[in-house]
């Protein structure tokens, strides 16, 4: 895993087309960098571009960025140098090839917006969670799950949304109760086999996507939540839900709320919870998610 | 001190007993009264008076003893006899120097006193009293209840009738301004009071929340002054202190109370949107910040975007999804009518 110094092997075309991009925004003083879709797959085809300071976005989704790997040597694909930036304030790496990210990027004092949606991420590094005023994190569809989060991962304060989904989650860690700040999580398509109560602290959330997951039960004090309002979304379809969850379902989700907070669910969850079957079984086939590609 | 005498007994019998007396018995001569030795002695106890010392009343001779006994009052305070001057109140009887206030310990003897639940209180303590009860103030000039509105001055409160306005005399009332007096504005350096018509000519602003002059920093805002930290969120009511502030309606809200209580945060810059909105998805966006989510390309209200968990997806990234990923979505889209379809 050494970065000694890179070997450059990259088709002058393709250089000049981000390099360009680059290039203006430098004349014309432009904070904001659109590199979306410009088959970028290194940093190196990037020149200058992390001593450009003043950049507040930048944006690199649908490249090929990812590690280069010789026979002496692998440039990892998001160099830590990329902390330079410090006025950055939104990162968008959407569909690339990430496998792994620095954790210098947690250390970036304006970062609020990062998107690695749609990479490869398996886990993340040790400390991720030190973001001083992260807002926003898209980790959807990468191969992330509670094994591989680190452990302070939830002392994000500042996240107001936190994206996960389409990856392979089982539990949730209670401590996501710790995120006071977030308003939507999203969930969907994971392989959660039950909800910790903790959520139910999580008193600003409008946004909750837990469909397409194994649950069979919801915990009572998600019931404290306000999922119902004209301006709360709750999805919650497409799980092994037990009967009488599921029937409220068919009728609609402020029926699903009612009932969770009613003496009689209480106790249907209590024994449901004492009398713990095995976990339902994983219906959704994963196998061609690009994410998995190696 | 009665005389004991020896003289003519004719015509002379004992004022008790009304016998005459035999010759060279013992006379006792009272103020032209006789008495025999045995005959003299305490109307109560038939006892000689000790060293001679008796008490008349209504004709009857006592003895120093019966006579306080009988006629004499206790103090209420120090269980004395109360001889000379006797204070007659609360029911009782008190030396004056024992007739006391029983919540500043005044004498009350020659000052007067006001009788408030059992106890004797002078004017100033009654009035104290009273006024804590019913939570008000008393004046500091004339120690009465002020019952409308107090005038605060230099730090006390008053009847405003004790005042004249500094500048035309008028009497004040409780909305009279006091205000510190500057170089050029009076001699000293003491506060002085003005009434609300010649205050408004000073050109002095008033608080918008007090309704006191300010002196030091003003903030102006809904059309109106504001000491500095007065000027606060309606919801959490947390001065600004020169933070944003949003006004609706007349009234100003902090950033945070603003967005809870109207929405329109910018799901992008976290920010009240001020101008135009981009309402979608369960979010707002601002005019810059209305964008594809993957790919951060500007949008409109124009723009077709696709929905993928609330976020908005422009058509090129929406094309870009991998082929499972779609497969899913229409599944699930297809399988839970209640969906909207994505745009
Ligand atoms: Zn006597
Ligand atoms: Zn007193
Ligand atoms: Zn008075
Ligand atoms: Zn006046
Ligand atoms: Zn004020
Ligand atoms: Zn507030
Ligand atoms: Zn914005
Ligand atoms: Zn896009």
């Amino acid at each position: 895993m050494n970065q000694t110094a890179p070997v450059s092997c990259i088709p002058a075309g393709k250089m000049s087309k981000a390099k360009k991009v680059l290039d203006e925004a430098r004349e014309i003083q432009n904070p904001e960098l659109d590199l979306a879709d410009k088959g970028i797959a290194t940093f190196e085809e990037m020149p200058g571009l992390l001593n450009m300071i003043n950049v507040t976005r930048l944006t690199l989704s649908h490249n090929k960025i990812q590690d280069q790997i010789n026979n002496c040597f692998r440039l990892v694909a998001v160099p830590p140098g990329l902390a330079n930036l410090v006025n950055l304030e939104i990162l968008n790496l959407f569909n690339n090839c990430i496998t792994e990210l620095p954790i210098s990027l947690s250390q970036m004092p304006k970062l609020r917006i990062l998107n690695v949606g749609m990479n490869r991420l398996d886990v993340l590094p040790r400390g991720f969670g030190a973001f001083p005023v992260l807002e926003v994190l898209d980790l959807t569809y990468n191969n992330l799950s509670e094994k591989n989060l680190p452990g302070n991962f939830f002392m994000m304060e500042t996240l107001r949304a936190l994206y996960l989904a389409d990856n392979d989650f089982e539990y949730l860690p209670p401590e996501i109760g710790q995120l006071k700040n977030l308003q939507i999580l999203v969930l969907r398509e994971n392989d959660l086999v039950e909800l910790p109560k903790e959520i139910g602290e999580l008193a600003r959330l409008r946004e909750l996507h837990i469909q397409g997951n194994r649950l069979t039960v919801l915990p009572p004090e998600i019931g404290n939540l306000d999922l119902v309002s004209n301006k709360a979304v709750f999805r919650m379809e497409f799980n092994p839900w037990v009967t009488p969850i599921g029937d409220q379902l068919q009728v609609g989700i402020s029926h699903v709320m009612d009932y969770i907070r009613s003496e009689t669910y209480r106790y249907v969850y209590n024994r449901h919870q004492s009398a713990k079957g095995p976990p339902p079984p994983i219906e959704t086939d994963k196998s061609k998610k690009i994410s998995r590609a190696r | 001190m009665p005389g004991v005498t020896e003289m003519s007994l004719d015509h002379m019998f004992c004022s008790r007993c009304r016998e005459g007396f035999v010759a060279h018995e013992k006379i006792v001569n009272s103020n032209g009264e006789l008495w025999h030795p045995q005959c003299f002695v305490c109307a109560q106890c038939f006892r000689p008076f000790p060293d001679g010392i008796f008490y008349e009343f209504e004709g009857y001779k006592y003895c120093e003893h019966d006579f306080h006994v009988l006629f004499a009052p206790c103090c209420g305070k120090c269980g004395e006899f109360v001889i000379g001057r006797v204070i007659k109140a609360m029911n009782s009887n008190w030396h004056p120097q024992c007739f006391r206030c029983e919540e500043c310990n005044g004498e009350l003897a020659d000052a007067g006193f006001i009788k408030c639940q059992g106890r004797a209180l002078c004017h100033t303590c009654n009035a104290r009293v009273k006024a804590g009860v019913l939570g008000k103030h008393i004046c500091h000039q004339c120690h009465g209840v002020i019952d409308d509105k107090p005038l605060r001055f230099r730090g006390e409160l008053y009847h405003p009738y004790h005042f004249n306005c500094t500048t035309c005399g008028i009497e004040l009332n409780s909305e009279a301004r006091e205000v510190r007096s500057r170089p050029g504005y009076a001699a000293n350096e003491m506060n002085e009071l003005y009434c609300l018509r010649c205050h408004d000519k000073m050109g002095i602003p008033i608080c918008g929340a007090c309704r006191r002059p300010i002196e030091e920093r003003v903030v102006t805002a809904l059309g109106k002054h504001w000491h500095v930290e007065h000027f606060v969120c309606a919801k959490c009511e947390k001065p600004f202190l020169g933070h944003r502030h949003y006004e609706k309606k007349g009234l100003a809200y902090c950033e945070t109370h603003y967005h809870q209580l109207f929405g329109n945060l910018c799901f992008v810059c976290n920010q009240v949107i001020s101008g135009d909105v981009f309402t979608a998805l369960n979010k707002a966006w601002c005019v810059h910040h209305f964008a594809c989510a993957f790919c951060d390309q500007k949008m409109n209200q124009k723009t077709k975007f696709f929905e993928f968990d609330l976020k908005p997806a422009c058509k090129k990234c929406y094309d870009k999804f991998p082929q499972e990923l779609k497969k899913r979505m229409r599944r699930m889209y297809d399988l839970n009518p209640k969906r909207i379809p994505p745009v």
